[in-house]
């Protein structure tokens, strides 16, 4: 199942499959580590639409929930 | 020979600076510290390198000014030493394989070694070296690990031979990955656990509430225990006889009586009231503000050293948000709680021209610096905490408001947070004592001439008459307006050099609790200290000064009428 990675639950886990925004944007994920082929999981999200942190090998970002929208994702079976 | 120390944002370049120059350069564990680049020296054999200490960036295509400035840099050095943390080698390793495109010299320093291995995370340097053709030598900067042989090896920099095109930088970096890391799993630390916590929707501004109350706390009393038990006596016993000495030699009076030891009060010194450059002038700085500095930049050093300033970014972005400005817009504001200066300068991590305008404008207007805020709790103190709890809760509310109407007002975008958040770490002390003695000697060389000079010109004003006829002058204006006394004019008059010599001022005029209390606020907000404009002018540009400077005029006649009006109908 694909998902965007704001859609993501909590302590759920997916592979990134790609990015659905601009070329700058998808730059500045791959330069944070986040790039198709990586495992990520959802670590929490702030209320009232604020951020979301992900981790990423054992890393964590915090990013806008426009900017995790723009993140896809597999879901992975747990 | 110039050598530019290039990597990722806190990845620990600045701690190396200081290992490789031994020159003492402010490092810290959260994003966009070096946002002005450091210069230092290195021996190299019998030659002398220079060593820039570059702005940290991701990537060389640039999306703050920080990196602007990096990306500009790598043409003008010839060697390069990029400085990668070995705990997020991946991440890192983007920025090394662009920089070796460049075809610069180059050495990398696989930083944060020790810890690396402490996650389980095994990296062979020796493969990674002939993956990159250029030498790597495995450090740990806080401990000078690994420092002397990054030194002894920086003649074997290498342009390498690994070229690649931009979009297969990604897949040759996961194939160097898969030869070169080897991870074990380990079960979460406490730490992971506590990082967790910290950023939980619920739990964490819970968390962040208490961390920011005790801060406070900590601040203000530790700061008047200091005074009170430290540098009070001290002044007492050991400079107090040596003014009286020079008081009584002058003759008790004329004009450089007055501009070295001031008015005497009923046939006395006082420290704090007599307005003399060997008086007032050291004992302000000195005695009341040095301990507040001290004890506000080990806080705030410890909670960057631990890392938790990312985590509050993420935490407030939502409000930040509101705003026109993201989460970690409060760096700056945090900053500038120290000093604005500083505060200004690290609006430099911003991305948008917006964002820069409203975050330095609320700096400059809405966050007391620390030298102010020691000044004010002095000031307001002993009529008990609600007096300083209103100008607080005035210049909080004033920086939510403010923020929200610049935003509604401002063109431009505001872009999202992005942020990497590092791993706890348990502060190294002796970084954290030579950090927080570097800033506070930062403060006596940056703010004692200016103290002195404001005192000097105190005198000066008065025995020319210039203040009595500003007083009479805007008597009307602040009479009507924020029911304070003409004398109060002379005060917010130095209040443009130094804010803290004009609270300083206040103390003798015999205000009440709300003329305090509004004179506090009025010279928080109307107009930054010289130091702070200059800064500004340097950051914004002159049309958009000019602008924030009309929001100041607005907010400080708004706001100091409107307290006034309050504070009477409360009684005060």
């Amino acid at each position: 199942m694909c998902k965007n990675l704001a859609e993501l639950g909590k302590g759920e886990s997916g592979e990134v499959i790609g990015f659905d925004s601009g070329h700058m944007a998808s730059r500045r994920f791959q330069s944070m580590g986040i790039r198709p082929g990586k495992i990520i999981s959802r670590v929490s999200s702030q209320l009232m639409g604020g951020p979301v942190t992900v981790s990423v090998d054992g890393r964590q970002t915090a990013m806008g929930r426009g900017m995790a929208a723009k993140v896809k994702v597999k879901v992975l079976n747990q | 020979m110039r050598i530019l120390l290039m990597g990722s944002p806190n990845v620990g370049k600045s701690a190396i600076f200081s290992r490789l120059t031994g020159t003492h350069v402010v490092a810290s564990n959260y994003p966009g510290t070096t946002v002005e680049f450091t210069r230092g020296h290195l021996k190299m054999g019998e030659e002398t390198a220079e060593l820039i200490d570059v702005p940290g960036a991701y990537t060389l295509e640039p999306t703050n000014r920080a990196e602007e400035v990096a990306v500009e840099m790598v043409d003008e050095g010839d060697v390069i030493v990029n400085v990668v943390d070995a705990t997020n080698l991946e991440r890192n390793l983007y920025l090394t394989l662009q920089l070796l495109q460049t075809g610069k010299p180059m050495v990398v320093a696989l930083n944060m070694w020790d810890e690396a291995l402490e996650h389980g995370i095994n990296i062979d340097a020796e493969d990674l070296e002939k993956h990159l053709g250029v030498p790597v030598i495995p450090t740990c900067a806080i401990s000078g690990e690994g420092v002397k042989s990054l030194t002894d090896r920086l003649e074997e920099a290498d342009q390498g031979d690994l070229k690649v095109v931009s979009e297969d930088i990604w897949q040759r970096i996961g194939e160097i990955i898969e030869d070169v890391q080897h991870i074990e799993y380990r079960h979460p630390t406490f730490r992971q656990v506590l990082s967790h916590a910290t950023v939980h929707p619920l739990i964490g501004p819970f968390i962040a509430m208490l961390v920011l109350f005790l801060s406070f706390f900590f601040v203000i009393h530790t700061g008047e225990w200091l005074i009170g038990n430290v540098m009070e006596p001290a002044f007492e016993l050991a400079w107090e006889p040596v003014t009286v000495w020079i008081s009584a030699a002058l003759g008790g009076e004329g004009f450089i009586h007055g501009v070295l030891i001031g008015d005497l009060i009923e046939g006395e010194i006082d420290m704090e009231n007599s307005f003399g450059l060997l008086t007032t002038g050291l004992f302000i700085p000195i005695a009341v503000i040095l301990p507040f500095i001290f004890c506000f930049y080990f806080i705030l050093s410890l909670l960057e050293d631990i890392g938790y300033l990312p985590r509050l970014g993420v935490l407030i972005d939502t409000l930040m948000h509101r705003m026109g400005l993201h989460g970690l817009s409060i760096v700056p504001m945090m900053l500038g709680l120290g000093c604005n200066v500083p505060g200004a300068m690290a609006g430099r991590i911003l991305e948008t021209r917006k964002e820069r305008f409203i975050a330095l404008t609320l700096v400059s207007i809405c966050v007391p610096c620390m030298a102010q805020i020691a000044m004010v709790a002095g000031l307001l103190g002993d009529a008990g905490i609600t007096g300083l709890a209103v100008v607080f809760m005035t210049l909080l509310i004033l920086w939510v408001a403010l923020g929200v109407s610049m935003k509604y007002f401002l063109k431009g975008e505001t872009p999202e947070i992005l942020v990497d958040i590092p791993p706890y770490r348990l502060p190294y002390w002796k970084s954290l004592v030579k950090k927080v003695y570097m800033r506070m000697k930062g403060f006596v060389r940056e703010a004692l001439p200016y103290v002195l000079l404001g005192v000097f010109l105190v005198q000066l004003l008065y025995t020319l008459g210039i203040i009595a006829l500003l007083d009479r002058a805007f008597t009307p204006v602040v009479q009507t307006l924020f029911g304070l006394p003409g004398t109060a004019v002379g005060p917010l008059i130095v209040g443009f050099l130094r804010k803290d010599v004009a609270v300083g001022m206040l103390a003798p005029l015999g205000l009440n609790t709300r003329q305090l209390i509004v004179a506090s606020v009025i010279l928080v907000i109307y107009f930054p200290c010289a130091a702070t404009f200059v800064v500004l002018f340097k950051e914004l540009g002159i049309r958009d000064l000019l602008k924030a400077s009309g929001v100041m005029i607005v907010v400080v006649t708004v706001v100091g009428t409107g307290l006034n009006a309050l504070l009477r109908i409360a009684g005060l």
